[in-house]
C-alpha cells in the first residue's frame, strides 16, 4: 500500500469528524488521549505508529497530492473527502501498528546487525564497520550471537534457512520482500537507501518505507508462531504484552487497588485530564471495563442514543444535545462502544 | 621505551606514519603538544598509544558529534573496549551507568557543551586525567572556518581540571589560528609538529567555463572517462541530488549523500562506496567523516568550496594510499556569488544579535519560529555572557571581514595565474613546496594516468530477494 493510501484509509474513517492533521498524529503514534481513543472509535488499529519518524513535510506533500487528485477537498477544519475517495478501495494490508508500536524497527536493526555479522564471519572477515550504530542494539546483537553460537556452520545454516523460509511464508507480495531484503547489508554488499529503492521500484521514497513496515509486520506475524526458534528469540521486548501505554498501565494498577481518579492524579502528580485519558484508553481496550464509577446507566445509554441518531462521534455535537454530560463521560461512553465493535 | 614494539603489540602495525612517532614521544615526555596532521594521517593514534602507557584517563574533547561517534567506532574496531562517549545525545538510562563506572574507562570522549557542566566537570576532576586531547582544535579559533563558541569554554575549565597535560590536534590551521590555539589552551612551551600540508600524489586541476551547462557537460565527460572511486562535492543538498540523478541517467553508478538523509541511509551510501558498488558519490561537505577509503582517485568540486581550509580537507580525501590522484575544480563564471552568499548567510545578522540580547534564554524559542537561526543563537549567546551588545556587534563585524577574506582566498584560487600548489601552501603560511610531476593545471598534468578500468566496479547483486539473501549469507 502506498503512503497516500495509508492517509486515505484513515481519512475515510474520520471523514468530517477530525482535523486534517489527525492522521498525521496517528501515523506518528502520538500517545495523546485523543489519538488513542480515535483508534478505538474508528477502528484504526493497523495504522497507529506505523511511521514514528514521519516528517511533517512528507505528510503535507501527501495531502497536496490527495488534493491534486481531487480526492480531498481543501478545508481548514475537518477532513472532507470527495465522493470518489469514499468509493475508492483501500488494498488489504498486514499493517498492525497497534500491536507493534514502531518496535518493528528495533527488530530490523537487530536482524540487520546479526545478518551483517554472520555474512562477514562466514566469509572470513572479523572486522567491519557495523551497519547499526545504536549501542543498545549492538550490545543486544553481541549477546544474542554468542548465545546462539553463531560461529558454528550448523547454526549459520539454520539461521539462513529460517530467515528464508519464514520470510517466504509471510503473507505479502514478493516486491515487498525485495524492498525489505534490499535494506540488509553484508560482506561486500551495502543496503539500499530509500531513494535508491524508490527509483528501482518506481515509487516514492515514502512508499518504500511503508512497504518495509508492511513486510516487517507480515514477517513478525510469522515469527510469533515459534517455528523459527533462532528468529523468535529476536522478538524479545518487541511485542507489547499489554495494549495499554506504559503510563495508562500504571493508572490501571492504581485503579485496581481502589484509588479514585482524583487520588491517582494526586499520587502520580499528573493532571486529572491525563488520568482521564488513561481511563478512556482502558475503556477502549478492556471488554470488562465498567462505566459505573463515572456515570449512571441512563446517561451512558443517552450518549449512545444521540451519537447514533446524529451519526457522529464529535464530542461537541453530543455535548450540545446533552449538556449534563461531561466531555470525559462522553469520551468514555464512546470508547466503550468502540471496544465492543 | 620501544615505541615500535608497543605499536606492534597493541595494534599489530609495524611502522608509524609520518609525524606520529615524534608526537607520541613528546606526549610521553610530558610536554604539551600541538600537532598539525592532515586528516587520514592517523591522528587518533597520537593519543591511543600514550593511553597504553599513561596511568590515568585520556579525555578527548571532540566538538563535532558525528566525528566523535566515528572515532569511538574506529577505536572499538581496533579492539579498544575501554571507550565511552559523553554527549547530549546519551540516553538517560545510559547516563547513570556511565557516571557510576566512569573510572573504569581509559578513553573518554566528551563534547565541549558537556565538559563545561559542573557535574561532568566534578566527575572528571575526581578521575585523575593523564592527558587532555583537544581534537579539531582549530574550532577554538574564531578566525577558523569552523568556529564553535562552546569550544572556547575549554580555556575556562582547564584550571578547574588542574591544568592537565594537553595535546591539541588539528588538520588545518594557519599561523593565526595556531597562535590562538596555543593561547586559548594555555599550551606552555608546546612542541609543535606541523606536517607539510602538501600532498605530492595529488594533482590540482582547475577548469573554467562560461556557463553552467558547459560545466555540467564537462562533469559528465569526466565521469564517463574516468572510473571512480570518486567524490563530487556540490554546494547544496539539492545540487548533490541533481548531480547523482544526472550520473545515473548516463548509466554511471552514483548516489547522493548529504546531512538531510537519515543516518541509516548515510551509512548505506558509505558502505556501497567502500564496497565499490558505487563509482561516485555526489555529496555536500557532510561527506567525508567516517569515510575510510584509501583508494579514492578523484575529488571533483562541482561548486566552489567555501574556504581554502575546507578545500584542502575535501581534496585530502583522495589518494590516502599515496597513489596519483586528481583533484578537479570545475568553475563557471559567477560561481563565487553562491559561495559569498552562503558564507555571509552563515553570519548572525544585526537583527538576530539584538533579538538574542533582548530575550536572552527565551530567544531559543525564536529558533523554532524561524526568527533566528540555531548557529546564530549558539554564537551570540556565548558572546552575550561576555560582552555588551556593541562589543558583539563589533566581533561579528570582524568575523564578517574574516569571511570576506576567506571568500577572497577562494576567488584567488580560481583566478590566480600561477601554480595552484604554491597558492595553497601560501594560504597556510607554509614554505614553497617542491613541484612534483603532474603538479597542477598550471604546470601541466598528464591525465591519462588517472584513467581506470570501469569494469573493476562491482555490480550490485540483482534478482529476487532469495538470491540477495544467498549473497548475504552464503552457506
Amino acid at each position: 500500500m502506498r503512503f497516500d493510501e495509508v492517509v486515505l484509509a484513515i481519512m475515510k474513517a474520520v471523514d468530517g469528524q477530525r482535523t486534517v492533521s489527525s492522521p498525521y498524529h496517528l501515523i506518528k503514534g502520538k500517545k495523546s488521549g485523543q489519538t488513542i481513543q480515535d483508534i478505538g472509535y474508528f477502528g484504526l488499529h493497523p495504522y497507529f505508529a506505523v511511521f514514528p519518524k514521519l516528517d511533517k513535510q512528507d505528510y503535507l506533500s501527501s495531502i497536496e497530492r490527495l488534493e491534486a487528485r481531487g480526492l480531498l477537498i481543501p478545508d481548514e477544519n475537518t477532513v472532507q473527502l470527495h465522493r470518489s475517495a469514499i468509493e475508492l478501495e483501500i488494498p488489504p494490508t498486514p499493517l498492525n501498528g497497534w500491536k507493534y508500536r514502531g518496535n518493528e524497527s528495533r527488530f530490523f536493526a537487530r536482524i540487520s546487525l546479526v545478518v551483517q555479522t554472520m555474512s562477514n564471519f562466514m566469509q572470513g572477515h572479523k572486522r567491519f564497520d557495523p551497519v547499526v550504530t545504536d549501542e543498545t542494539v549492538q550490545a543486544w546483537a553481541k549477546a544474542y550471537l554468542n548465545r546462539i553460537d553463531f560461529r558454528s556452520a550448523a547454526v549459520q545454516e539454520a539461521f539462513s534457512n529460517q530467515v528464508e523460509t519464514s520470510l517466504a511464508a509471510a503473507k505479502i507480495s514478493e516486491t515487498h520482500k525485495e524492498i525489505l531484503v534490499e535494506r540488509l547489508s553484508g560482506f561486500g554488499v551495502g543496503g539500499h537507501t530509500w531513494d535508491q529503492l524508490a527509483m528501482e521500484h518506481g515509487v516514492l521514497p515514502i512508499d518504500a518505507k511503508i512497504a518495509a513496515v508492511e513486510t516487517l509486520h507480515a514477517w513478525l506475524d510469522m515469527l510469533e508462531s515459534m517455528e523459527y526458534p533462532l528468529l523468535s528469540e529476536m522478538l524479545e521486548g518487541i511485542i507489547q504484552q499489554s495494549a495499554l501505554t506504559e503510563s495508562a498501565k500504571r493508572t490501571q494498577n492504581l485503579s485496581e487497588r481502589g484509588f479514585s481518579l482524583q487520588q491517582i492524579a494526586e499520587l502520580r502528580q499528573l493532571k486529572s485530564s491525563t488520568i482521564e485519558d488513561h481511563f478512556v484508553e482502558m475503556a477502549m481496550n478492556d471488554p470488562a471495563f465498567s462505566s459505573a464509577p463515572f456515570m449512571d446507566d441512563q446517561l451512558f445509554a443517552s450518549i449512545h442514543q444521540i451519537s447514533k441518531e446524529m451519526k457522529t462521534m464529535r464530542l461537541r455535537d453530543i455535548k450540545e444535545r446533552l449538556p449534563e454530560a461531561s466531555y470525559f463521560q462522553i469520551r468514555l461512553a464512546l470508547a466503550m462502544r468502540g471496544a465492543g465493535k | 621505551m620501544n615505541l615500535e614494539k608497543l605499536l606492534y603489540d597493541s595494534y599489530g602495525y609495524t611502522e608509524f606514519r609520518p609525524g606520529q612517532q615524534q608526537v607520541i614521544e613528546q606526549v610521553l615526555s610530558g610536554r604539551d603538544v600541538l600537532a598539525l596532521l592532515p586528516t587520514g594521517m592517523g591522528k587518533s593514534l597520537c593519543y591511543q598509544l600514550p593511553g597504553k602507557v599513561l596511568p590515568g584517563a585520556i579525555v578527548i574533547v571532540s566538538p563535532l558529534l558525528s566525528l566523535m561517534q566515528d572515532q569511538v567506532a574506529q577505536l572499538k574496531k581496533m579492539g579498544e573496549k575501554s571507550v565511552v562517549a559523553i554527549n547530549s545525545f546519551m540516553k538517560p538510562e545510559d547516563r547513570e551507568r556511565v557516571w557510576n563506572t566512569l573510572g573504569s574507562y581509559k578513553f573518554i570522549f566528551v563534547s565541549p557543551e558537556m565538559l563545561v557542566q559542573p557535574y561532568v566537570l566534578s566527575k572528571l576532576k575526581a578521575l585523575g586525567i593523564s592527558l587532555l586531547v583537544a581534537d579539531e582544535a582549530h574550532c577554538i579559533s574564531q578566525w577558523g572556518f569552523d568556529f564553535r563558541p562552546d569550544y572556547l569554554r575549554i580555556a575556562e575549565i582547564l584550571p578547574l581540571l588542574g591544568n592537565p597535560q594537553t595535546l591539541a590536534l588539528t588538520a588545518t590551521a594557519t599561523d593565526k589560528v595556531t597562535d590562538e590555539i596555543k593561547r586559548y589552551l594555555k599550551l606552555s612551551d608546546p612542541f609543535v609538529y606541523s606536517h607539510p600540508m602538501d600532498r605530492k600524489n595529488l594533482s590540482y586541476d582547475i577548469r573554467k567555463f562560461d556557463n553552467d551547462s558547459e560545466k555540467l557537460d564537462e562533469l559528465l565527460r569526466l565521469v564517463s572517462t574516468y572510473g571512480g572511486p570518486g567524490i563530487i562535492y556540490a554546494g547544496t543538498r539539492r545540487k548533490s541530488q541533481e548531480l547523482a540523478e544526472r550520473l545515473l541517467g548516463i548509466g554511471i553508478r552514483a548516489a547522493f549523500y548529504h546531512g538531510g538523509m537519515e543516518q541509516q541511509d548515510r551509512i548505506f551510501v558509505q558502505q556501497q562506496f567502500a564496497n565499490k558498488e558505487l563509482e561516485w558519490v555526489c555529496a555536500t561537505n557532510a561527506f567525508g567523516m567516517g569515510v575510510h577509503i584509501p583508494d579514492i582517485r578523484h575529488v571533483i568540486h562541482f561548486q566552489l568550496p567555501s574556504s581554502i581550509e575546507g578545500y584542502v580537507q575535501e581534496v585530502g580525501r583522495a589518494g590516502r594510499d599515496s597513489l596519483p590522484s586528481l583533484a578537479t575544480l570545475l568553475y563557471a563564471a559567477g560561481d563565487e556569488r553562491l559561495v559569498e552568499s552562503l558564507l555571509m548567510d552563515d553570519l548572525p545578522s544585526p537583527h538576530e544579535i539584538e533579538l538574542i540580547y533582548e530575550r536572552g534564554e527565551e530567544a531559543k524559542q525564536l529558533i523554532e519560529q524561524g526568527m533566528i537561526r540555531e548557529t546564530a543563537y549558539r554564537i551570540i549567546s556565548y558572546w552575550r555572557e561576555r560582552l555588551p551588545l556593541e562589543g558583539t556587534l563589533n566581533q561579528i563585524e570582524q568575523l564578517k571581514k574574516e569571511k570576506q577574506h576567506q571568500a577572497a582566498s577562494v576567488r584567488g584560487l580560481i583566478h590566480s595565474t600561477g601554480c595552484i600548489r604554491q597558492y595553497i601552501s601560501m594560504s597556510f603560511d607554509q614554505e614553497n613546496p617542491e613541484i612534483p610531476p603532474n603538479c597542477c593545471s598550471f604546470h601541466g598534468i598528464d591525465h591519462s594516468q588517472f584513467q581506470s578500468d570501469r569494469n573493476a566496479v562491482k555490480a550490485a547483486p540483482q534478482g529476487s530477494w532469495k538470491e540477495r539473501l544467498k549473497v548475504l549469507l552464503p552457506i
